[in-house]
């Protein structure tokens, strides 16, 4: 079996940096995008398992991503991670079948536990 | 000396001046009444003694005793009305002139007596007779013009003291009121110079004019005005400062998140990975936990630069590092609205004379209004340029918001007018016009509504020596 895909979009390269080396321990394909067009752009190429996203990010928004994944790949489960404790936007992404809403600081053990969660959802 | 004193002082001057005149023409007047006294004896006198005359020259011709019966019997009267008037004449012609009368009477007299037992005409005695009669007559004539002269020279002596003293009067009136007024004058031109350089926002003081009286305490008074207000303005720019700290401490506190989960992940995953990282790897987490601390510490001193109340120390510098320092507050509330931005900023400005803080918080204030008023999304274009004369630069601040009506325009930069409603105090601008004119710049505005607002702000170049003036 494939190695499960997972894309990571921060505008912050830390935290894609940090993602990619952590999911990768878990046998994960990780890649990782500064910025959402050519995140978007990739997923036209590669079925991805996973997005987990910045919500706020210059250019395209997080929940731009989420609407274009969901309307394009609904089987790919879009995890959301923001600065912002913004109630109205978790209900928002919620509405929109977001998988899991992550305020920062993120602990990665959460992050992967609700990864694994996703892909057992997606079957 | 109070000017109130003084225009005491000058009315009791002027007043005792005019009581001195009265009392000199009052004297005069009475001295007149002595002489025109004297000259109306001395016509009598005079009468009386043309009557001895005519008995004199009745006796020569007839020969007539009744004739000297008559004469003395004058003569006897005259000295009588002498004696009666005495108190009357001597205040006029004086004891000597009155002397020389009486003895001039008493010689007429005695030549007279001499025709006593002498049957026949005497010729030598009656040339004596004559003689003596004549000096009598010729003196008391004499007198009597003399006193006439004296009354007129005295009338008219008082006519000339009268008119003098008139333009005396009035010209001492004339000049002190010039004086008192001129003086007035000078002050509430400094008073009025003083309003107009306070409504410019330059809290100055009236140098140089020292003075002890009312307008002295006047112009202390507005003096100590200005300082308060400058202290007032101080406080208002320092409040007005806090109410954006408010805005822009919300934003700051989000921008600290993104460092902090930067490190929290570093340090999640260093303890994951810790046994599979070399020793450079490790370094390299290290490092980039210290470049964050870094970014974090950054973004804090800002704020604090910011928050913190300071006297206006301006330096020269370059305006671009200035608004580059400003976006990093503000960067925040710019990225979670809807906000295209754009920054030009033109290389190789002339340096300006600036508060860095005072400047930062106009574009703070400038920069927040552009995002309110860009609530539905737009563009922010913050420019540079050198202003068109070379000797300022331009600093633009332009949005694509919903505009100002046209009259609201005029009212922007007053206290207290705010657009906003409830949201707004009406300060912020009115404090950025305050920092600007401070700073010896303009702060301009256009706006079209539906299309967008404008603002430019224009400070002059730095140049040696040129800002030493500067109140800041």
């Amino acid at each position: 079996m494939d190695k499960h895909r997972i894309m990571v979009i921060d505008d912050e390269k830390i935290v894609g940096d940090m993602a990619k080396l952590s999911l990768e321990q878990e046998g994960y394909q990780v890649e990782t995008f500064l910025n959402a067009e050519p995140a978007l752009k990739r997923l036209e190429e590669e079925k991805f398992d996973v997005v987990v996203t910045d919500y706020k990010m210059k250019g395209i928004d997080g929940m731009e991503v989420l609407r274009t994944v969901k309307d394009r790949y609904p089987a790919t489960q879009v995890i959301m991670i923001t600065a912002f404790a913004n109630l109205d936007a978790a209900i928002e992404a919620l509405r929109r079948d977001v998988h899991d809403f992550f305020p920062k600081p993120v602990k990665i053990k959460e992050l992967k536990a609700s990864i694994k969660r996703a892909l057992g959802k997606q079957g | 000396m109070k000017i109130e004193n003084k225009l005491i002082l000058s009315n009791i001057i002027n007043g005792a001046f005019i009581i001195l005149i009265g009392f000199f023409a009052f004297q005069n007047m009475s001295l007149v009444l002595t002489k025109l006294r004297f000259v109306e004896i001395a016509d009598d006198l005079n009468a009386s003694f043309l009557t001895l005359r005519l008995s004199e020259k009745n006796y020569f011709l007839y020969h007539d005793r009744k004739a000297l019966g008559e004469i003395r019997e004058k003569i006897k009267e005259t000295a009588e009305t002498i004696q009666a008037e005495k108190n009357d004449i001597v205040p006029a012609i004086g004891e000597t002139d009155l002397k020389k009368l009486e003895s001039l009477l008493k010689a007429y007299s005695d030549t007279i007596e001499e025709t006593r037992g002498k049957g026949q005409p005497d010729l030598e005695l009656e040339s004596r007779i004559r003689s003596a009669g004549k000096k009598l007559k010729e003196y008391s004539d004499s007198i009597t013009r003399l006193e006439r002269k004296r009354v007129s020279e005295i009338i008219l002596n008082s006519k000339r003291i009268l008119i003098v003293s008139f333009w005396a009067i009035l010209f001492s009136a004339l000049f002190i009121g010039h004086f008192i007024s001129q003086k007035i004058l000078r002050s509430l031109r400094e008073i009025e110079k003083l309003a107009k350089s306070i409504s410019g926002g330059n809290f100055n003081k009236i140098e140089g004019f020292r003075s002890n009286d009312e307008l002295g305490a006047v112009i202390i008074a507005i003096n100590s005005m200005s300082e308060e207000l400058g202290h007032r303005e101080e406080e208002l720019i320092q409040s007005k400062k806090l109410a954006s700290l408010g805005i822009l401490t919300a934003g700051v506190a989000h921008e600290l998140t993104n460092p902090l989960n930067n490190i929290s992940m570093i340090a999640q995953t260093y303890a994951e990975l810790y046994d599979k990282l070399g020793e450079a790897d490790r370094i390299e987490f290290m490092n980039k936990v210290d470049a964050e601390t870094e970014r974090i510490r950054k973004i804090v001193k800002n704020l604090l630069d910011f928050s913190k109340p300071k006297d206006a120390t301006p330096s020269e510098g370059d305006i671009n590092a200035v608004i580059q320092k400003t976006l990093t507050l503000v960067q925040n509330m710019i990225d979670v609205s809807n906000i295209e931005t754009s920054i030009n900023l033109a290389e190789g400005l002339p340096h300006v004379f600036v508060d860095e803080h005072q400047v930062q918080q106009v574009l703070v204030n400038l920069v927040t209004n552009a995002v309110q008023a860009m609530s539905q999304g737009g563009r922010l274009v913050i420019s540079t340029r050198i202003g068109k004369s070379g000797e300022s630069i331009e600093i633009g601040v332009a949005d694509t918001g919903k505009g100002i009506a046209p009259e609201f325009l005029p009212h922007i930069f007053d206290p207290f007018f705010s657009t906003k409603g409830e949201g707004g105090t009406g300060l912020g601008l009115s404090v950025s016009y305050g920092i600007i004119k401070n700073h010896h710049g303009e702060i301009r505005v256009e706006s079209k509504v539906g299309v967008g607002t404008t603002f430019t702000i224009e400070l002059p170049r730095y140049s040696e020596g040129q800002y030493r003036q500067y109140g800041l």
